[in-house]
């Protein structure tokens, strides 16, 4: 079994069996001390946590190569501890799946029984199968980090939150306000910057921190040179580059802070979209923060509405207490510009 | 103004001051030029004021309200402004916000700029300006 998951992670490589015997090894030792029915998720973790120190090793010295001083030699006592903490904090995740859960993710992971087997003896389809895989190792990955941090989630929002980034489904971080809640959640904002960085970076995505006057400038120069990718003019470049600086302010003014995520489309159109967020106090009159004219800051009160005649398209959310996200697209020009 | 190279200059020539922007400036930056400037026009009894703003990469309506605040302030102090060098694409997104520079006269370089002064100082009572601009200073 152990052979198995080493193999599956590392393929031919020279180490896989050093490797599974440096598992068994592990697991033989500890075995004294693992509950009964715990042994077999015992031995993946410890599997996986060996491959991936021997990943982290390799990509350290590859790294460190170029370095006359030796730096890979870790210091042993302090690993062991660490990995101990993450062994711990694995079986703490795997404990809180739901038995069927726990049952159908270590049959396909360690006894690699393939999803249509899994499926026949389910009732339903491979499909459903896959889809409640990941799903599972969406919440696992969110249980390990709970465990792994000693962190109990502060409110009730948090965990669906940290589950729908870690599984990467936008719908559902769209239906539970994922970005919102980061801005007014500090433990996950914190947790849920490694189930981020999973997630492949897409290069045709920004985001821009908000906390102060000095990111207005960030922010709207890195819009624009994202937007430079595109077949947009000048105009068009300081059109976005205006409306960005317009709407970043209002994050500054009224919020404190927030973030400006811009992001190239593709469908239907070429285009720039951008979303500025904030977990600020909300504009309790909408319709009159869009009217020409209106500020509360003894400014033209030119921002919001001026914003949206610049882009082509414009949408603002305010919920007193929970802060505003404007939403602003411009759309590449297909025959002019 | 806070270390690192200078985000804005500011050149006394004869009774002018010319005022370069030489980077995007974020808000507090353009308040602090705000300032500057407007003490610099009280300390020297400037007459005229030339506000070179082609480096700044977008006048959004925070930059536009400070421009139109400093020569608010430089005319009580008797000082007359012109801001030169938009560019063609930061004036189209300034008219397509829907504000302007309000009466602060305009024109198209800092030669054009001192020219604008130089008539108003000469002829006391100017009718006109070379943009066709209805000053009404």
């Amino acid at each position: 079994m152990v052979r198995r998951i080493v193999h599956a992670r590392v393929g031919a490589h020279p180490s896989a069996d050093d490797l599974v015997q440096e598992t068994l090894t592990r697991v033989l030792a500890a075995s004294a001390t693992i509950e009964p029915g715990m042994l077999e998720p015992y031995a993946i973790v410890t599997a996986r946590n060996v491959v991936a120190s021997m990943w982290r090793d390799a990509d350290r010295k590859r790294r460190n190569q170029h370095r006359v001083l030796d730096l890979s030699t870790p210091d042993a006592p302090e690993t062991q501890i660490v990995q101990g903490e993450e062994q711990s904090a694995m079986a703490t995740a795997l404990a809180r799946l739901s038995e069927r859960e726990r049952r159908t993710l270590l049959d396909h992971e360690v006894a690699g029984t393939d999803t249509r087997t899994l499926a026949e003896r389910e009732g339903s389809s491979a499909g459903a199968v896959a889809a409640q895989l990941n799903r599972t190792r969406a919440r696992l990955r969110v249980e390990y980090l709970l465990a792994l941090e000693q962190v109990q989630p502060p409110t009730e929002r948090c965990r669906p939150v940290l589950i729908a980034l870690s599984s990467g489904d936008q719908r559902r971080q769209r239906e539970v306000h994922a970005a919102q809640h980061l801005l007014e959640c500090d433990p996950c904002a914190r947790l849920s910057r490694p189930l981020l960085e999973r997630g492949q970076q897409r290069d045709d995505t920004l985001r821009i921190p908000v906390t102060g006057d000095p990111d207005i400038v960030a922010a709207r120069v890195a819009a624009r040179e994202l937007a430079a990718r595109l077949r947009f003019g000048t105009s068009d470049l300081t059109l976005i580059a205006t409306a960005v600086s317009e709407v970043c302010r209002n994050i500054v003014r009224f919020a404190g802070s927030g973030e400006v995520v811009v992001e190239l489309l593709e469908t239907p159109r070429r285009g720039i979209r951008v979303v500025a967020r904030d977990g600020g106090p909300g504009i309790p009159d909408v319709e009159r923060a869009l009217d020409d004219g209106f500020s509360t800051y003894g400014g033209l009160g030119l921002g919001l509405p001026g914003a949206r005649r610049l882009m082509d398209e414009f949408a603002i959310v305010s919920e007193a207490g929970h802060g505003t996200t404007v939403t602003m697209t411009k759309w590449e020009r297909t025959n002019d510009g | 103004m806070n270390g690192g190279p200078a985000l804005v200059s500011i050149l006394r020539q004869g009774s002018n001051l010319i005022a370069s922007v030489h980077t995007a400036l974020d808000d507090s930056q353009l308040v602090r030029f705000e300032h500057d400037l407007v003490e610099q026009i009280g300390e020297h009894r400037s007459q005229g004021v030339i506000i070179d703003v082609a480096a700044l990469d977008v006048i959004d309506s925070f930059a536009a309200l400070t421009l139109r605040r400093i020569a608010e302030m430089a005319r009580l102090s008797g000082a007359r402004t012109v801001i030169v060098g938009i560019p063609p694409d930061v004036a189209f997104t300034m008219a397509r916000l829907g504000m302007g520079t309000a009466e602060v006269p305009t024109a198209l370089d800092l030669e054009e700029g001192l020219r604008l002064l130089a008539e108003h100082a000469t002829g006391s009572h100017p009718t006109h300006s070379p943009s066709g601009a209805e000053p009404d200073w």
